[in-house]
């Protein structure tokens, strides 16, 4: 793949990439977060178009316009999120698309389909019966049965975003064993993976992704058993030091503890997190994607279900649900602001007003004076950028919209706010007010809990930061240790 | 690992409905008289081939989380062509492709409305059936077709191996579409594309094509359901097929197939079909007014997902962590 770029709405996914891979190679390809790895692969394997560059294949070059073109062509893509469909069953699954055929047109030979399944699955040492619908499967056998989805096509290009991240130590033993096979005959292998020390393991090049370009391509990938040398390839996907800070001055004197989470265990996964927030915190919840950082902040909100342990809000254990959540004084600024942040065909006002309706008429009568008193002093205290309170919320800009969602918890009158991925998607400018409505509201006592996949902005707004891996929390960085590197390599498996 | 013979696979979760079914004919056996007899049990079973004809398809639909509203009406449109082609003697062979076709037609333009167009499946077919059912009214002027011959009543009242000629051609559909469902690749795709469409089309599998082969399978079914419907009534009546499509909803959801997630079985289907024929065969025979079958199938759809939801649960417990939804 040569000097592939692409554009998103907003975004510059790729830009100017290059990556080739080898036949009989495991070439690493490494990145952060948005670094344009998972994008990089989708082009790779048709799903998405690039605006700009060549793939050569063999040295000629090739036109992708969808998967089963790359499919024709052998390229094979174990994806990070899952492919399967629940109500197939295992074979049916891994076959999808080229099914062995049967005597008469159009139907599957049954028997011969699940033999191969059979014999698949059984070189990646696993005993599942063919039969069973993948609905029925736990995480780590989705990942194998994608596994064996991929092998199957006999793929001379073969893309691995993430295997092992459902899977125990056996498991990767046998699956690396059939990587070394494959490679032996000479397949090329891309490798996407978190975990640094599968790099020694089985890898033989490496590339680094940083902000959608090339920074660095390693030959011997071998060397990477050492720390040190892991060290300076951890360095090289955080890239340059930030030098710029966000806040106007970090809280040196934080109040009292607003939110107190003990020992959490909720449904959705999160195991055994404890953490506390005191009024006029910023705290940090970073992690990679799949951590389980918007899982606790979802435990926490009670949109999720707290199986074991407390959430307390100033000392005051929450009841179940949302609902107490809000009364007790939380605001949550969801990571999807157009689908769970906002109401896009009403008003800035009727937005707003909607969390605080409770407060600003507890009588129950609407008051539509009354509304717009509180709808255009909380416009001008966010600085929201709209010609009316009536404006609709879908004709502002993300960043005016983020304010509004923000605004909502003024209403309510919150005194905790857990903000998740609250920049994404909006440009550089309204990223900076962001942080300025962050800073007054810490400024007013209030506390802050924020989640974010950008390392730079995790260090220059947080004042404490805990790290997140496997849905537990693995550490608790303070402000003088809070540093991307430092946030990366809990975040990771390397140790 | 050893694999089980073929087609009997993994234990199946029995469909709350069978529990039901089993029930209502005890019930129904002990409080009617006349309903346990042989007579009756095939009258069940020619009243609900009909049914059946229609549910089949929209079992498949439903898998693919889609709706066919239009069904019904455009089996009263198919059931006039039909009656047309025969009162002008135009013979049967004709008459049904005329009639198949005209299902066909509207199965592919509900299926190039939801799949090429994008339309929500409940407004593109509200929108069909509002067409079919017009144009079966005009075609007719509200009147029913008669005077179609004896060739049509003749075939449907034939009893080939004594049973009903309606429950053979009911069998024979029901037989099809199962190999259809469980041997061939359209019929894994139908559950991928309701499962996980995205899966299908990285797979290199062309989609939209078969997705918009079960709207068209649903219309020519719809069609073909209008020979029996037309031979039950010996005439075309615009309006004869009015509120089936409510049934044959009632019997895929009754059935266990699920509005989510590609989940569906056929002989889900066929118990829901039956349940809806036994009770209102049960409650003509224990004299109960017609107005009340309705609110009595509504009362049996929602027991019978509740009996499901149940049983699903107590599996879920037992099985653990299900893929995300």
């Amino acid at each position: 793949m040569r000097g592939i770029s692409k554009r998103f709405p907003g975004v510059r996914a790729l830009d100017d990439v290059s990556l080739d891979a080898n036949a009989g190679e495991v070439h690493f390809l490494l990145g952060q977060n948005g670094a344009g790895k998972s994008t990089l692969m989708r082009i790779l394997c048709g799903a998405h178009h690039p605006d700009a560059g060549e793939i050569l294949l063999n040295g000629a070059p090739v036109r992708l316009t969808s998967p089963a073109d790359a499919r024709h062509l052998g390229v094979a893509v174990i994806f990070q999120e899952f492919s399967l469909v629940p109500y197939l069953d295992l074979a049916q699954n891994i076959f999808l698309g080229r099914e062995p055929r049967g005597v008469l047109p159009g139907t599957i030979d049954h028997r011969r389909m699940h033999a191969e399944a059979r014999r698949l699955l059984d070189t990646l040492g696993v005993d599942l019966d063919t039969r069973t619908p993948a609905h029925e499967l736990g995480v780590a056998h989705q990942q194998v049965v994608e596994i064996a989805k991929a092998l199957s096509q006999n793929a001379r290009i073969l893309v691995m975003d993430e295997p092992t991240a459902a899977l125990s130590d056996h498991e990767i033993d046998r699956l690396f064993a059939r990587i070394r096979a494959l490679r032996a005959d000479g397949v090329a292998i891309i490798y996407i993976s978190h975990r640094l020390q599968e790099i020694a393991a089985i890898g033989d090049r490496v590339t680094v992704l940083r902000d959608g370009r090339n920074v660095a391509s390693f030959a011997n990938a071998g060397n990477f058993a050492n720390p040190e040398n892991l060290a300076n390839l951890v360095r090289l996907m955080v890239g340059r030091q930030v030098e710029t800070t966000y806040r106007q001055k970090f809280c040196e004197q934080p109040g009292e503890i607003v939110l107190d989470v003990r020992d959490v265990d909720a449904d959705n996964g999160v195991h055994g997190a404890s953490l506390t927030v005191r009024a006029g915190e910023v705290v940090g919840l970073a992690g990679l994607v799949g951590a389980g950082r918007s899982e606790l902040a979802r435990a926490i909100f009670g949109a999720d279900r707290v199986v074991s342990g407390t959430v307390s809000m100033n000392g005051t254990p929450l009841g179940r649900g949302p609902v107490s959540a809000v009364r007790a004084g939380v605001g949550l600024v969801p990571e999807s602001r157009k689908t769970e942040g906002l109401a896009l065909n009403r008003s800035v006002a009727d937005n707003v007003l909607v969390a605080g309706m409770r407060k600003v008429f507890p009588s129950g009568w609407y008051c539509a004076r009354a509304a717009a008193h509180v709808a255009s002093d909380i416009v001008s205290r966010l600085k929201i950028a709209t010609p009316s309170v009536g404006r609709l919320t879908r004709f502002l800009s993300g960043g005016n919209q983020q304010k509004v969602v923000i605004g909502k918890w003024f209403a309510a009158g919150s005194r905790f706010f857990i903000f998740d991925e609250p920049t994404r998607g909006i440009d550089v400018g309204a990223k900076a007010e962001i942080y300025g409505v962050i800073d007054t509201l810490v400024a007013g006592g209030a506390a802050v809990l924020m989640i974010s996949s950008e390392l730079p902005e995790m260090v220059a707004v947080c004042d404490r930061a805990y790290v997140m891996r496997d849905k537990r929390i693995v550490g608790d960085l303070g402000r003088a240790d809070l540093s991307e590197a430092n946030i990366l390599r809990l975040a990771m498996h390397h140790e | 690992m050893n694999s089980p013979p073929e087609g009997g696979h993994y234990v199946r979760a029995v469909p709350g409905a069978a529990y039901l079914l089993a029930i209502l004919i005890v019930v129904f056996a002990i409080f009617g008289s006349g309903f346990a007899t042989v007579a009756n049990v095939l009258n069940i079973g020619v009243q609900s081939s009909v049914l059946l004809l229609l549910a089949l398809p929209m079992t498949l639909i439903i898998m693919s989380e889609g709706l066919d509203l239009s069904m019904s009406a455009v089996l009263s449109l198919a059931g006039v062509v039909l009656a047309w082609m025969l009162m002008n003697e135009h013979g049967l062979p004709a008459a049904l492709a005329a009639a198949v076709g005209v299902g066909l037609a509207f199965g592919v333009a509900n299926g190039i409305l939801v799949v090429a167009l994008g339309l929500p499946p409940f407004v593109a077919t509200l929108g069909t059936l509002g067409v079919a059912q017009g144009l079966a009214l005009v075609l007719t002027g509200g009147q029913s077709v008669v005077g179609i011959g004896d060739v049509l009543p003749a075939v449907y009242d034939s009893r080939p191996l004594g049973l009903p000629f309606s429950i053979w051609i009911a069998l024979a559909a029901f037989l099809v579409f199962r190999f259809t469902l469980s041997k061939t690749r359209f019929g894994a795709y139908v559950s991928a594309i309701g499962g996980n469409r995205e899966a299908l089309v990285l797979a290199g599998v062309r989609a939209n094509l078969h997705h918009l082969a079960v709207y068209a399978l649903g219309g020519a079914m719809a069609g073909l359901a209008a020979l029996l419907l037309t031979g039950r009534m010996s005439a075309g009546h615009p309006t004869a097929a009015i509120g089936m499509e409510f049934d044959a909803v009632a019997a895929v959801i009754v059935g266990g197939t699920s509005f989510e997630r590609g989940k569906g079985r056929l002989g889900g289907t066929l118990i829901g079909v039956l349940t809806i024929g036994v009770v209102k065969n049960g409650l003509n025979v224990l004299a109960i007014s017609s107005s009340l079958q309705v609110a009595s199938i509504g009362v049996l759809v929602i027991v019978a997902l509740v009996i499901d939801s149940m049983l699903q649960a107590v599996g879920a417990r037992r099985r653990g962590r299900t893929l995300p939804a």
